[in-house]
């Protein structure tokens, strides 16, 4: 016992010490927060090729959620599953329309899907067949969108650039409603997803309309103006709240305290296009919950999240392309992102149904295996001895850890030798200049260096020369590397001047410095201008 | 109230006890007991009053006589004592009256195991400075080597066996029939009379080198001698002394024999039948032993390397980097157990066959030579006042925490990623160490040396503690702080997280700390530094740099200047001035609104200015080393280097005087002298409110001291009037002074401080309105 208790204290009285680079100030940026983590998990896959801009996208809400996206004169169903094994072919697509089609909707157990195109007719087909089963025609002016109301299967709403908002009965294919009141292109509505009665449009006539079908009169119940010409309105879950874009920012108004503005995320840098509501894991203490959020997109590029229980943007993406259309599939495991160039950005998140699926293929494959039968180990047997190795540690016992082995780089292994001028001319060949200010500097505490730099053959010193010309100029090297480069060029001189090679790299080092001079005179320059100001800014403070 | 420490461990070599359980070590006066198990001190046998030079543990007559606890010390008292280091207690004293440099006792090793009944004497060789006067005048100082019958306390006769001019260490064959010394390129043997016949000539003989022999020793079984020299050579004689040593009438045969062929090695017709030459040192040759089989050569030297030699085949074996020149190896009674002692005043105790590291005594280290532009400042030392721990740059590229209750190092934080080497160029330099109030932060502020102009560089440091033990982790590293101007002074906040470093290049910059709590690493504080503010006056280097008590004035001196600012807006709110020479020391008196500057060059002063007026109060004309002022207290205590003139009564070789002013009076209140006060450092303690420490560090040379005082002050100390403060220099080398007396015989303070000043300082034009 006293013998492993002296085992454990042994210590070293010196340790190795690696040569690393100095260290790099790091950024003060935040932590990547919990949040926009989860919002990066999603694996984004391109599905491109897609003619012209799309112009809608909507989840089914029945599982596994397929969801459809309009393109030009089609609109093509995607399925989620397939997505995240790469595959990015549509499994079906509808092509019926006669014009560029604009809106989407699923009813809401996913079989029936509600088509709007800017000829002004409304299809609605069977998802499985693909079969229009209704024509509903009546809209005048292209038609903009049209909406399967959350708890309602028989009744459809539309609305275009007639300024008409129509409530149909889908069966008899007739209108219920004309809802009159836009003055402009009604461009967008939302269900209550409270009320099967409840819904609201927007128009580019700036204003914002709650409809009630139950008021006789088809007059709105409610009316706010956002300002700009409004793109989309959604429904938040709470059916309270509704969230519209409009222009750059999207407004948050409270419906039920008669249409006050909550909020106004002007986050975005160009016209927002298109809102959804989207969910993200919240944990609490804890426990785990879900929080929704407002996704909105824009064509600038950017999709936000935005926390409107906070008030704060939480998340911001940048995507290659101004974004049409967003939307989040109910199971919070799909997020799709239309673009005006045809390429939908899908991303998927990896969800626990992969993992299940995962381990019940492993069960089964388990019990293909027949476990072999357990024979007593004996001396004999060389296992004998190692027994016990590849333990696992139970909970609760006592970790001793092996010491770390340091791993030694080349140069470092060069330098322990005290072999100063290999490890200078080691780290040259390998690319990565820090390591090789990092030796440097070693060499100068070893007092090594310039004895080194004497020491160079021909190749290496141009080597040391290259990366000289290289480097020297930069402003974290260059008060070691600058002193370095005239004490090189003076030493090795004669050298210099025997070799081509080596007078080109001095031409270049010429350059580089020649280049750097003319920054310096320029930036100069700019303090010359700006200090004067400055101080006039000083003084009047 | 005095208490001591910073006592050199590895002045002489130190002995296990039977059972290896203990080992004894000289500590200057006294012999410490340290536990080999915990490393920690046990006891201590006091009575010497001087240095102790040898202590010899008695080895078991028989198996069961293991526990017996008694050794035999010598010193430099000339006294030889014999205690019972387990209780402890002085059981003998023999007077010898002369200096005693080394003793060896050979029959402890010769087990005579045949007559038991017979109490036999005890003789012992010891190695004095005869001091009695002498007719001869050429031979006025004679190093002798003397026998010594213990059992009946006396010198034997006048047998003088030799003498050299030099001071050597006796080193005897564990055998007990021999016992040796190095005298230049000679070897001298003697050969142990046996025992009854007690003034039979002791036979000699001399073994030749053409190098100056540094260390001998001797084989435990066979006759086989290996000394090592100061190029780094090993030699090692075999069967020496066959002709000298064989009959009865040796030295006759010594003449007749004049044979050389069969003597490979052998110089001068020495009386040995080979010589072999080991070389691996690169340096002189400290350390050489046998292990107790005699299977293996130890040898160790300036390169801090232990080799392990195989005897007979000259096989090696490395216990490398140990990171300071060894002094003593020495093997225990338990095979598995040796120690050895380093230079930089640490006993590591090794497992033996691995020679792993079990555990480390440690003493404190001695400062740094570094290259005279760095030197001083009075940065170098930095205390923990609630600990009670003082932390000073070592050699290693470390800042040593020395616990000046505990007398021992409690750790070592490694500042610079680098090994030291003995002998190598110091070329990167721990220039200053701050540490925070509750000393759970620590600044460091380094400086690489330039090879021929490039690659120079300055680096600050924030480090702090994880726990208690001073384990620290380094937070933040700035480089070029102040671009590639050195650090004059690094200073804590005494409340909040702030550091202020000054520079020479002309600005100070404040430091404050961002502390973000990581949640995933258990709730640990991650500490970083940013640049709060950049100060500077006229583009005057700035020496020096102080937060008052409360933190809410900072001081910095712009070379003769005093400017005060305030730390948290960085507005200057006024400025003091001027002093003659660079101040190089500010600190704020407490609680009073004074600010006491030291200033040196050729006209040093110490100055006291009044914030409240912004003029000067007072000042002397003083070389003040270093400043120090408790945070609750109205008064500071400077110490002051005497001028060389005055080394005269009551100043008995001592250079410098600590004097305790109270901040409004120009009288000291009280005054200690101390020895080697240049390069000392000064503070106050929190533990004990009235409690002045005091340590001394000479930076020239070897030449190092420790002391440490904690003196009650009078005017506090009502209990106890009369308790006395011895101070003690223990050092390494000059022991002839540093051990004599003590200042039991000075006069009151009272009386002193007035003859001090009026012989010493011419007073200043003092003013006080």
């Amino acid at each position: 016992m006293a013998e492993i208790r002296a085992e454990e204290e042994t210590s070293t009285i010196s340790k190795t010490f690696l040569i690393k680079p100095k260290l790099k100030s790091k950024p003060r940026t935040l932590p990547q927060t919990p949040e926009s983590k989860y919002w990066s998990s999603f694996k984004s896959t391109r599905i491109p090729n897609l003619v012209s801009s799309i112009s809608s996208i909507s989840f089914s809400p029945s599982p596994p959620h397929p969801f459809a996206a309009a393109y030009s004169a089609s609109v093509s169903l995607f399925s989620p599953l397939s997505l995240s094994d790469g595959d990015v072919s549509p499994s079906s697509t509808i092509s019926s329309f006669s014009d560029v089609v604009s809106s989407l909707s699923f009813r809401s157990d996913g079989l029936l899907l509600a088509a709007s195109d800017l000829s002004g007719l409304i299809q609605v087909f069977d998802v499985k067949t693909r079969t229009p089963l209704r024509r509903l025609r009546s809209h005048t002016r292209p038609v903009r969108f049209v909406k399967y109301p959350v708890l309602d299967k028989l009744h459809l709403l539309s609305g275009g650039d007639d300024a008409v908002v129509k409530f149909w009965d889908v069966a008899g294919e007739n209108v219920v409603l004309d809802l009159m009141g836009h003055k402009d292109y009604v461009r967008c509505a939302d269900c209550s997803p409270v009320s099967s009665d409840l819904f609201v449009t927007g128009s580019y006539d700036h204003t914002v309309k709650v409809w009630d079908v139950r008021v006789e009169n088809s007059r709105s119940v409610l009316e706010v103006n956002h300002g700009k010409p409004v793109e989309d309105v959604i429904y938040l879950p709470s059916g309270g709240l509704i969230a519209t874009a409009g222009g750059s920012s999207v407004k948050i108004w409270d419906l039920i305290g008669g249409g006050k503005m909550v909020h106004s995320m002007e986050s975005h840098n160009k016209t927002v296009t298109s809102i959804c509501v989207g969910r993200t894991r919240k944990e609490n203490c804890g426990h785990k919950s879900m929080e929704d959020r407002i996704l909105s997109v824009g064509l600038d590029g950017y999709m936000k999240v935005f926390d409107y229980g906070n008030m704060k943007i939480t998340h911001s993406m940048r995507f290659p392309a101004p974004l049409m259309s967003v939307s989040f599939s109910p199971d919070c495991k799909t997020r799709v992102i239309g673009t005006s160039n045809g390429i939908i950005f899908a991303g998927r998140r990896k969800g626990k149904e992969n993992v299940e699926s995962g381990g019940r293929g492993n069960v089964l494959g388990f019990e293909n295996i027949s476990e072999p039968e357990r024979r007593v180990l004996r001396p004999t047997n060389f296992r004998y001895f190692h027994r016990g190795q590849s333990e696992k540690p139970v909970e609760g016992d006592f970790l001793v850890m092996r010491n770390k082995k340091i791993k030694l780089a080349e140069h470092d292994k060069l330098l322990k030798k005290f072999r100063h001028k290999e490890a200078l001319v080691s780290v040259l060949n390998k690319n990565n200049r820090e390591n090789v200010v990092a030796v440097m500097e070693e060499l100068v505490t070893r007092k090594k260096l310039l004895k080194c730099v004497s020491n160079l053959d021909t190749d290496e010193l141009g080597l040391l020369l290259m990366f000289l010309s290289k480097n020297a100029t930069m402003p974290r090297y260059s008060s070691l590397l600058m002193g370095l480069t005239k004490k090189v060029i003076e030493t090795r001189a004669e050298d210099i001047q025997s070799s081509d090679a080596l007078k080109g790299q001095i031409r270049n080092l010429k350059r580089s410095i020649e280049e750097e001079l003319r920054i310096q005179h320029s930036l100069q320059e700019i303090q010359g201008i700006i200090s004067p100001l400055l101080r006039i800014i000083a003084g009047r403070r | 109230m005095m208490m001591r420490g910073g006592r050199s461990l590895v002045s002489s070599p130190p002995a296990f006890s039977n059972d290896a359980s203990k080992l004894l070590v000289c500590t200057s006066n006294t012999v410490s007991v340290f536990s080999t198990a915990t490393g920690f001190q046990i006891t201590s046998l006091e009575g010497h009053t001087a240095l102790v030079t040898s202590v010899l543990v008695v080895p078991p007559s028989s198996p069961a006589a293991k526990v017996l606890c008694y050794c035999w010390t010598a010193s430099l008292d000339g006294t030889i004592r014999y205690w019972d280091f387990s209780v402890p207690e002085l059981l003998k004293t023999i007077e010898i009256r002369v200096p005693i440099f080394s003793m060896v006792i050979p029959s402890f090793l010769d087990v005579p195991a045949e007559d038991k009944g017979k109490h036999e004497d005890l003789f012992a060789y010891v190695f004095i400075k005869d001091t009695k006067e002498t007719q001869d005048k050429s031979k006025a100082l004679r190093r002798q080597i003397r026998k010594c019958n213990l059992s009946k306390s006396c010198l034997v006769g006048r047998l003088i066996l030799g003498e050299t001019k030099k001071l050597e260490v006796l080193t005897v064959s564990p055998s007990g029939k021999f016992f040796g010394i190095c005298n230049k390129f000679k070897l001298h043997i003697w050969k142990v009379p046996d025992q009854g016949s007690e003034h039979a000539a002791v036979r000699k003989i001399t073994l030749h080198h053409t190098k100056k022999i540094t260390v001998i020793t001797f084989h435990p079984t066979q006759r086989i001698i290996a000394a090592g020299d100061v190029t780094g050579r090993i030699l090692t004689w075999r069967g020496f002394g066959n002709r000298a040593f064989a009959g009865s009438n040796g030295i006759e045969n010594q003449k007749l024999i004049n044979v050389q062929e069969d003597k490979p090695g052998v110089r001068d017709n020495d009386d040995a039948d080979s010589c072999s030459t080991w070389h691996w040192h690169s340096a002189e040759v400290n350390v050489l032993s046998f292990s107790s089989d005699g299977t293996y050569l130890y040898s160790g030297g300036k390169e801090g390397v232990l080799v392990v030699w195989q005897l007979d085949t000259g096989k090696k074996k490395f216990l490398p980097r140990i990171g300071s020149p060894l002094l003593y190896f020495i093997d225990s009674p338990d095979p598995t157990l040796s120690s050895i002692s380093c230079a930089d005043n640490q006993i590591h105790l090794l497992k033996m066959p691995s020679m792993g590291i079990l555990k480390t005594i440690s003493g404190i280290k001695a400062p740094c030579c570094y290259p005279v532009k760095y030197e001083g400042w009075g940065n170098g030392i930095a205390f923990d006042q609630t600990a009670g721990l003082v932390a000073l740059r070592t050699e290693n590229y470390c800042i040593q925490f020395y616990s000046l209750f505990d007398d021992r190092g409690i750790s070592e934080v490694q500042v610079c990623e680098r090994n030291h080497q003995p002998g190598d160029d110091v070329t990167v330099i721990v220039t200053a160490v701050a540490l925070s109030i509750d000393g759970s932060l620590m600044s460091t502020s380094e400086v690489k040396l330039a090879e021929e102009g490039i690659g120079g560089l300055v680096c600050l440091k924030f480090w702090q503690a994880r726990s208690q033990n001073k384990e620290f982790s380094l937070s933040t590293i700035v480089y070029e702080p102040h671009r590639d101007a050195g650090i004059s002074a690094v200073t804590f906040h005494p409340s909040c997280n702030m550091v202020v470093s000054s520079s020479f290049g002309g600005d100070f910059k404040v430091w404050r700390c961002n502390s973000d709590i990581s949640q995933n690493d258990q709730m640990r504080q991650n500490f970083s530094w940013t640049c709060h503010a950049v100060g500077s006056y006229k583009k005057k280097p700035m020496t020096a740099a102080v937060f008052s008590a409360d933190g809410s004035v900072l001081a910095v001196a712009a070379e003769t200047l005093i400017t005060l600012w305030n730390p948290y807006k960085n507005v200057l709110l006024a400025v003091l001035g001027e002093t003659l020479t660079p101040i190089v020391n500010l600190s704020f008196i407490g609680k009073s609104d004074n600010v006491v500057a030291a200033s040196c060059g050729s006209n040093p002063q110490l100055s006291v200015w009044s914030m409240s007026k912004l003029s000067l109060s007072w000042s002397y004309k003083l070389r003040i080393e270093a400043v120090a002022s408790a945070l609750d207290l109205s008064s500071f205590a400077a110490l002051a280097l005497l001028p060389e003139s005055s080394n005269e009564t009551p100043f008995k070789g001592r250079d410098g005087v600590i004097l305790l002013y109270n901040a409004t009076d120009p009288v000291p209140t009280a005054i200690w002298s101390v020895r080697k006060a240049k390069g000392g450092a000064l503070g106050f303690l929190q533990v004990n409110p009235s409690s002045v420490e005091e340590i001394s560090i000479d930076g020239q040379g070897k030449q190092y001291g420790y002391a440490s005082i904690y003196g009650e002050l009078p005017e506090l100390d009502k209990k106890r009037p009369e308790t006395p403060w011895v101070p003690s220099f223990p050092s390494e080398r000059p022991w002839e002074t540093i051990f004599s007396g003590s200042s039991h015989n000075l006069p009151p303070l009272t009386k002193l401080c007035s003859a001090f000043l009026e012989s010493l300082l011419e007073k200043r034009a003092a003013a006080v309105e």
